[in-house]
């Protein structure tokens, strides 16, 4: 059994740094995705896929950190580890129980732009694993010891990450990069602001954000759109409908150049240069894409054949850029001895020059194009990715067709939109160097 | 948990630093996870199409038309348990070195190739295989097998890119070494296989490292890298005809070398409690204990994979309800039956403060106690037959997940023995897992270590 999920898994950070290559035929992934909207305001996707007999939920709220302030930093998660902690009518043990039995899992975490409550099962169970969703998103019973227990795990938790080089790293980069916007925090949290986090908090913080005009539930799998559409209606149809509340807007400081060293345990430095980058729907988005493909996308990267196989710098290195509603951002990172430590930030900081100065090949574009369009359609075969891009894409409000739109963004770049791209984000950035104490 | 997991516990080598920092971008990262037969329970593919070539290479073609996506994997009778003492490593740097370079094409061409057409390529290297694949687009199905071909029989083993390799073997080594998820993986796997080729370290050691050149690499290649040696498995919207046409060609026409597979090495029994306590950086304490369990031809291990979902093998598992629900002292508690050829390995790992390692060493013991005396209810054993039913047809959701499980079954088994793993499990009954805990999960020969911070 794996741990429950406390927060955002690797996976999903990964999810979005990918895109998909166009269907060829009649495959189960072209199947068409049919959307309602309850009269409450809430959103229900399905897609009908006969592949496999199974079913794959996603139930999403516009709730996670964008939402969240210094001084509540991570109520979103701790709330969503309660809701599988217990309802009215069961508690936690039984609705784990419930899940095993119907071959299944049911978890809750949230993260920057959502929070979700996944769910899978056998087909044949798919009425009473929407059901289970129902009743977690709709009763939760909260009680006060489970609250004290999940803190202490959670705070667990955070004292883990911290001793995680790559982790304390990244917190330190993102804490740098965002200041007082709320995507400068994990969605763990931090341990100050999870020790205010009560019972009465986490209540008041469900009724805010849990209304119907804030939440979408995906489905994908083999069962019937009409029943499904049905059963939501009658689970979720009740539900009163209520203001949405509104994201901290507060922004993030101006890029800067700087620098900052951690100690951490372990035998590898942790080498991470980032910065702000496109939002979902800036019209950079694309080429920006494009230029973390080039850098750090693949094996066929410039970081990995260039720092890795040629230089042998590292045995990790990779760039992301992982898509955001409100702010991006770009991300460096190598992990090596400590003994490269100089050779290795100088070489990695030389990638994101030689970018801003030179235009890209024909071949590095092509194939970064290619990398990044069939990342994308690997991660969109299961039932699961799909009901979650389905449903965190109508959360960010761009709608599920936003991929076909994004497809043809990537397909559109040239070698001159790279550069640019490349100019006006990579040109100042901050680095965070994390290393074993000597 | 399931026996088709074959190697997942084994942890294969590249796949260790990839998955836990940057999935698949990072490393040569791969998972020997999905597995599961397309057997009954899903009811909508074909049957699976096996045929043996005349040079011994073993095919096995899946229709599977989810995505427009072809899984091409292949599985070479050849691991870390076939190494000598003075070989230790070399499985896994041999695999590294498959993606350095051909006679054809120089370093970097491989990954280029295949990102360039959208795919996906990596290898694992595990005790009883190694194991390569390549995914992409379904008009690129010859471009994966030509690579893959070119790869695994045409590498140069350039001198210049051996030593380079290595240092970046080291380094896998020291995020190993950092990870302590693998590490206590590792040095639990190196107490249940004291003194046999299972408990060999997959990266090697500095000496036998330091002293692989590329003629040694090469010669490791030529002998193990034998179309009689591997098994081929396509899955994807392909025709069995049509693949089978094309393999001819680019896999047909390698000579077979006569090469005869070596006898998997039977474990010694265990002896008593083996204990170790490591002192670590973190403050996570964890918990780690181990027993031989039957190797993969062996039918018990059906019992042992249901026996080990109900006892932490599930989020309702009995160790989970009473360790994590109830008295709250492990955070997270799982474990499994990872198949092996020569002998398999039944292994449990928990996170908890160190303060409680005692008490929830013995709470194990005593559930295990339990389940030797009365067996699972009625309940449990259902619940862990949906469960692998459920596992079975997730694996039926994608081209690689079947591919995968295909691989494993006919390089470490039988392909025969995976397509009716689910009805199998349906017909073990209660008695069976209660003798298959009395006869695996001994109370006073185990190997039991933990990770604690230092005082």
């Amino acid at each position: 059994m794996s741990p429950r999920r406390v927060a955002a898994s690797l996976l999903l950070l990964l999810v979005l740094a990918g895109a998909l290559a166009p269907p060829r035929g009649a495959f189960a992934a072209d199947e068409v995705v049919t959307r309602t909207k309850l009269a409450n305001g809430m959103i229900v996707l399905v897609r009908e896929n006969a592949t496999a007999p199974i079913v794959a939920i996603s139930l999403m709220v516009r709730m996670g950190t964008r939402w969240e302030t210094r001084q509540n930093a991570g109520i979103s998660n701790f709330l969503q580890l309660m809701v599988v902690r217990g309802t009215t009518s069961l508690d936690g043990t039984q609705i784990v129980s419930a899940a095993d039995r119907m071959g299944g899992s049911i978890d809750a975490y949230a993260d920057a732009d959502y929070a979700e409550i996944p769910a899978t099962a056998l087909a044949r169970f798919w009425g009473e694993m929407l059901d289970l969703v129902a009743d977690v998103a709709l009763h939760p019973s909260i009680p006060d010891d489970t609250a004290r227990a999940v803190r202490d795990f959670l705070a667990r938790q955070i004292r883990n990450r911290a001793e995680k080089p790559y982790d304390a790293a990244f917190d330190a980069l993102m804490a740098r990069t965002f200041g007082d916007n709320p995507y400068a925090w994990d969605p763990m949290g931090l341990k100050e602001s999870l020790e205010r986090v009560d019972r009465p908090a986490l209540l008041a913080h469900y009724r805010r954000f849990y209304v119907p005009g804030a939440m979408v539930l995906a489905v994908s799998g083999k069962m019937k759109t009409a029943e499904v559409v049905a059963r939501a209606e009658r689970l979720f149809g009740a539900l009163p409908a209520a203001p949405v509340p509104a994201p901290n807007a507060t922004p993030p400081p101006a890029p800067a150049t700087d620098r900052t060293a951690l100690t951490v345990p372990g035998a590898q430095a942790q080498i991470l240069m980032g910065g702000l980058a496109p939002s979902l729907t800036d019209p950079d988005l694309a080429a920006m894409k494009v230029v973390s493909a080039v850098l750090g996308g693949g094996l066929a990267s410039r970081f990995f054949s260039e720092l890795r196989d040629k230089q042998g710098l590292a045995y990790t290195t990779a760039a992301r850029q992982p898509m955001r509603v409100a702010t991006g951002y770009f991300l460096a990172m190598l992990g090596t001895a400590p003994a490269n430590k100089e050779k290795a930030e100088a070489a990695l900081s030389e990638q994101l020059e030689r970018i801003q100065r030179q235009a890209v090949s024909d071949e590095e574009l092509r194939v970064a194009k290619a990398y990044l369009l069939g990342s994308l359609a690997m991660d969109r075969r299961t039932n699961a990715r799909q009901a979650w891009y389905m449903a965190s894409l109508e959360v960010a409000g761009v709608g599920h067709e936003f991929l076909d739109r994004y497809v043809a963004q990537v397909k559109a770049v040239t070698k001159a939109d790279v550069q640019r791209a490349a100019q006006r984000y990579l040109a100042t950035v901050r680095t965070v160097i994390a290393e074993p104490a000597p | 948990m399931r026996r088709a997991h074959r190697g997942g516990g084994a942890v294969a080598a590249a796949a260790v630093a990839a998955l836990l920092l940057f999935g698949g971008c990072a490393g040569r990262s791969g998972s020997a996870g999905a597995a599961g037969g397309a057997g009954s329970a899903g009811g909508e593919l074909p049957p699976p199409v096996r045929e043996v070539l005349p040079n011994g290479l073993r095919l096995i073609v899946q229709e599977h038309r989810a995505a427009d996506i072809v899984a091409v994997y292949l599985y070479v009778g050849v691991g870390v348990r076939y190494e000598r003492p003075d070989q230790l490593g070399y499985s896994h740097f041999q695999e590294h070195m498959l993606f350095k370079g051909t006679d054809k094409w120089g370093p970097g061409y491989i990954d280029r190739t295949v990102e360039g057409v959208g795919g996906r390529t990596n290898a694992t290297t595990s005790f009883d295989f190694t194991d390569f694949y390549i995914m992409a687009p379904t008009e690129s199905l010859e471009t994966a097998m030509q690579t893959l071909a070119d790869m695994v029989f045409r590498s140069t083993f350039d001198p210049n890119e051996v030593a380079r390799e290595r240092e970046v073997i080291f380094e896998e080594a020291n995020i190993e070494t950092d990870n302590p998820k693998t590490a206590i993986v590792r040095q639990l796997y190196s107490m249940v296989f004291a003194d046999n080729p299972y408990g060999y370290p997959v990266l090697g050691t500095r000496p036998t490292m330091s002293a692989a050149t590329s003629a040694i690499l090469k010669a490791y290649n030529k002998h193990y890298y034998t179309p009689e040696n591997m098994v081929l498995v396509v899955a994807g919207p392909v025709d069995a005809k049509a693949v089978r046409a094309m393999v001819d060609r680019i896999w047909g026409v390698i000579p077979a070398t006569g090469y005869k597979p070596v006898q998997a090495p039977v474990p010694h029994r265990q002896t008593g409690i083996a204990r170790k306590s490591v002192e670590r950086p973190e403050q996570q304490a964890r918990l780690a204990m181990g027993w031989l369990g039957p190797p993969t031809n062996d039918f018990s291990g059906d019992a042992v994979d249901l026996l080990t979902t109900i006892l932490a093998g599930a989020e309702s598992s009995r160790l989970a309800i009473r360790l994590r629900d109830k008295e709250r002292l492990v955070s997270s508690i799982t474990m499994n039956y990872s198949a092996q050829m020569g002998g398999g390995i039944v292994s449990l790992r928990a996170e908890l403060e160190a303060k409680d390692l005692a008490r929830v060493e013995q709470i194990v013991l005593e559930e295990i106690a339990r389940m030797q005396a009365d067996g699972p209810t009625e309940e449990e054993r259902q619940l862990a037959v949906i469960r692998a039913e459920s596992q079975h047809a997730f694996d039926t959701e994608t081209a690689d997940g079947l591919a995968n499980a295909y691989a494993i079954a006919e390089t470490t088994w039988t392909l025969d023995a995976e397509l009716g793993y689910v009805d199998r499990l349906g017909k073990i009954t209660r008695e069976q897992i209660r003798d298959a805990a009395r006869r695996y999960l001994s109370l006073t020969n185990y190997a039991r270590i933990s990770f604690q911070p230092k005082p």
